[in-house]
């Protein structure tokens, strides 16, 4: 049987920071593929670098060093407004507390990334929106503003906007951070059925070990570095 | 979406968008406020020469306005009246002089003495009547819009003027200028209030005939009198507004006004978009994230910054609308040139564009990344 094609693969990445005086290495050289259809939890503590790590592999943060290929493409060294266009285009983001902009009602939030470098939303992307908000429970909350919807219900829209361009690769930053557990298990699962999607990998960053029986494939971080990788242990292991 | 999400943002932050509609509200109407009084003392300053019908008129050498004082000899008319291109030529009296008002003080005045029969030069709009009042021995008009200032004079009513009588003989309406309240009358009594012999007249006012080059006429008429100064009609205009706006201090008092409005409303406007930006950093560092270039972030400021000036230019417009209604007919002069309201309208949008620097300066330096900050 053919090896899956990872729809995201880094190359030694390493990411430096300076403060003018001091250059300090954030995250050391990392080497990683993520596959579709699987549901992939970065873990680690607080400083670890888990967060580093997601914003290179969303193209939002340019590494030090290293090569980035987003579905067989070398994204490395493309220019800022093209890696815009790949994020807009490939990716989805879920944010740590939905990060919705709240002047704007749910609808507009989950359709702003699909045209914010202009155009009109076409009547197909519209009712996409519409149809993933009502397969999240929100369909009466289209025009809504965010500050009138629960954390949770926040979180499930921020989720119909990461999905609504349909993206190769979904990125969640602490997605239940802010959750109670009930609301927690619901954005678990979806995210995991959302995994289940062959053409999409999913990557969910946390801390919350609620999350951990979620994952598909579990990486862990301390200083910097990927010391813990399920894929590598259930290789070793035979 | 893009403009759709500006808009919206506009709508949510009210009261930073109500805040930089009053910035340029203030910029709209304190700036056009005083560039409307200022061009209407501009049009007084020119009031006489640009309603005399006169073409080109001729001072006493050297003079290059009708501020300063001087006479040129009568007898230049009949010089004048020989040339060829000349339609008519008439002689004008002019000098300042005391009115006393019935409480026994005075009051300063400016006589402007026109010959009989043609009247040309005189008043240009009477309230009532026509300008044959100053046909009269001792007929006179003043202003509507003085009389409070010159004693509340009935028509008929004589008053003393540098010690002569005059007969108030009509009102005008709005044949005014800059400086002290003027009295038309005729030459012959001007020549008695101001002491201007009869070879002597202030100026001569010349008439070319409709087909004849200015250029070529005035050239000729300087010729002919070497010892005056000939200018055209507008060339003296210009020279009196720009001898009185640099002179009075008016230039420099309106253009500072001008400028604190400026700087106020730039202010304002800078203050209140670079707040708004704070406030949102972490929406534009997520719309980033999600695929705005910084191009798009640049055309969604700019596009809020423009949406306000063209509310701020709404409003602004409509107050100063609503001010120069107000003062129309006072004695507040107030006159908006047809040129000036798109040029102030630009000039607001380049206002704009500046309030926003600082603004669009702090959103292009937004991160994505800081959205998972």
């Amino acid at each position: 049987m053919d090896a899956v094609a990872p729809v995201l693969r880094l190359e030694a990445v390493a990411r430096d920071f300076s403060d003018g005086r001091v250059v300090r290495r954030v995250l050391k050289e990392t080497t990683l593929d993520i596959l579709p259809g699987e549901l992939t939890v970065l873990a680690g503590p607080s400083g670890s670098g888990k967060t580093t790590l997601l914003t290179i592999m969303g193209l939002v943060l340019k590494p030090s060093a290293g090569r980035i290929w987003v579905a067989g493409e070398d994204v490395t060294g493309v220019p800022e407004d093209q890696l815009a266009t790949l994020r807009q285009q490939r990716y989805g983001f879920v944010f740590q507390q939905a990060a919705l902009v709240p002047a704007l009602d749910v609808l507009d939030n989950v359709l702003v990334g699909t045209a914010i470098q202009g155009g009109r939303v076409s009547v197909q992307t519209r009712q996409k929106a519409v149809d993933l908000l009502a397969s999240l429970g929100m369909q009466d909350f289209r025009s809504a503003r965010p500050q009138q919807l629960s954390t949770g219900q926040q979180q499930r829209v921020g989720i119909a906007r990461a999905l609504v361009g349909d993206p190769i690769l979904l990125l969640c930053d602490e997605p239940t951070s802010a959750l109670d557990v009930e609301s927690s298990h619901i954005v678990l699962d979806t995210l995991k059925k959302l995994s289940r999607d062959p053409r999409r990998g999913v990557v969910l960053v946390s801390h919350d070990p609620r999350v951990f029986p979620y994952a598909d494939r579990l990486l862990k971080m301390e200083d910097g570095a990927i010391v813990y990788d399920t894929r590598q242990v259930s290789q070793g292991g035979g | 979406m893009r403009r759709h999400a500006a808009v919206r943002m506009l709508l949510h932050d009210r009261s930073t968008t109500a805040g930089a509609v009053l910035g340029v509200v203030a910029i709209v109407f304190l700036v056009g406020q005083q560039l409307a009084v200022m061009f209407g003392l501009l049009t007084l300053m020119a009031a006489l020469v640009d309603n005399s019908g006169a073409d080109i008129w001729i001072l006493f050498q050297n003079t290059y306005n009708t501020s300063s004082a001087g006479s040129v000899p009568t007898r230049y008319v009949d010089r004048l009246a020989g040339m060829a291109d000349i339609d008519w030529v008439e002689p004008v009296v002019y000098g300042g002089a005391q009115l006393r008002l019935a409480d026994g003080t005075s009051q300063p005045v400016q006589i402007v003495g026109v010959s009989r029969p043609s009247l040309l030069g005189g008043p240009w709009k009477l309230a009532a009547g026509s300008n044959d009042v100053l046909l009269e021995y001792d007929g006179a008009t003043v202003d509507r819009l003085d009389l409070k200032d010159l004693g509340d004079p009935a028509v008929g009513q004589v008053v003393e003027v540098n010690g002569k009588r005059i007969r108030v003989a009509g009102y005008t309406e709005g044949s005014r200028a800059f400086g002290a309240p003027l009295v038309f009358t005729n030459a012959t009594k001007a020549r008695e209030i101001t002491g201007i012999p009869a070879d002597r007249s202030s100026y001569i006012l010349v008439k070319l005939k409709p087909t004849v080059d200015a250029r070529g006429a005035l050239a000729g008429i300087r010729n002919l009198l070497p010892k005056a100064t000939a200018l055209t009609a507008a060339e003296l205009a210009g020279n009196n507004k720009l001898y009185n706006l640099t002179n009075t201090g008016i230039g420099s008092s309106f253009g500072f006004s001008t400028l604190i409005g400026i700087v106020v409303g730039v202010v304002i406007i800078t203050l209140t978009m670079y707040t708004n930006v704070l406030n949102r950093q972490r929406d534009f560092a997520v719309l980033r994230a999600l695929g705005a270039r910084r191009r798009d972030v640049f055309f969604i400021i700019l596009f809020q910054a423009l949406t306000i000036g063209f509310i701020g230019l709404l409003v602004g417009f409509f107050l100063l609308a609503g001010f120069l209604f107000g003062v129309k007919g006072s004695r507040l002069p107030a006159n908006l040139p047809l040129w000036l309201p798109p040029a102030h309208a630009l000039f607001t949008f380049a206002l704009c564009f500046l309030g926003s620097a600082l603004a669009l300066r702090r959103a292009l330096k937004i991160e994505p990344a800081s959205a998972f900050r």
